[in-house]
């Protein structure tokens, strides 16, 4: 399994698609930085085909002044659930 | 576990080099050994000498330092990026014909092979990029 890690938000960048693309059957997708906003109810259809292993960072949610506005399919994790994740993938891919 | 961490991200404009280094707070916290951080394209400013923020700002460099003088991590960069940007340490500053150097130990000028060893070496090695 491996943790893909995407930083731009679904509405300023098309890399998420790229993202989706590459992802096989159970790995798992971490939004950090601008890409929490893809958390949200209004933008969380982008990663539809994701949803039950798709994960979000608290801290940048909360320093955008969005955490507790997640749809609730989202797993909201903090930095040391990041760790966690990590732990538990046998590697990681970061998409920018 | 081992981990290494690339820097891409150049420091206080994006914010790669924050959420790295809030990642390896978290790491080390977990009881994992970061052994490596290497910094590539614009993330070799990450390494200047003589940076110097404001006061009521995160100094990015000393948090860098501090990880080597507290957990041992090796602080790599990327030695064809850094000279570009004229990041030289005293030994490349004295090759080109420059007078004073950008770049100090505890972070060392390397090769771009050396992040394909990091990647062979290391248990996981997570990118963070603008």
């Amino acid at each position: 399994m491996i943790l893909h890690i995407l930083n731009r938000s679904p509405s300023a960048s098309r890399v998420f698609q790229q993202t989706l693309d590459a992802m096989g059957p159970e790995d798992r997708l971490l939004l950090i930085e601008d890409a929490v906003q893809g958390a949200l109810p209004q933008l969380v259809r982008y990663f539809e085909p994701v949803i039950g292993r798709l994960f979000a960072l608290r801290e940048d949610l909360a320093s955008r002044g969005l955490d507790g506005r997640c749809d609730s399919r989202v797993m909201v994790v903090d930095v040391d659930g990041f760790v966690t994740l990590t732990e538990e993938a046998d590697k990681t891919v970061s998409w920018f | 576990m081992r981990y290494a961490l690339l820097v891409q991200g150049g420091p206080y404009s994006h914010q790669a080099s924050h959420s790295a280094l809030r990642f390896a707070e978290a790491v080390l916290a977990r009881g994992h050994h970061l052994a490596t951080v290497f910094f590539y394209h614009d993330g070799v400013y990450n390494a200047a000498r003589l940076s110097a923020p404001p006061q009521d700002e995160p100094h990015l460099l000393d948090a860098w330092r501090r990880l080597h003088e507290d957990h041992g991590t090796e602080l790599l960069v990327c030695i064809a990026a850094g000279l570009r940007r004229g990041l030289l340490d005293e030994r490349e500053a004295a090759r080109h014909g420059k007078q004073g150097h950008s770049l100090e130990a505890p972070f060392e000028l390397t090769g771009l092979g050396q992040l394909i060893e990091v990647g062979r070496s290391h248990d996981r090695l997570v990118t963070f990029s603008p």
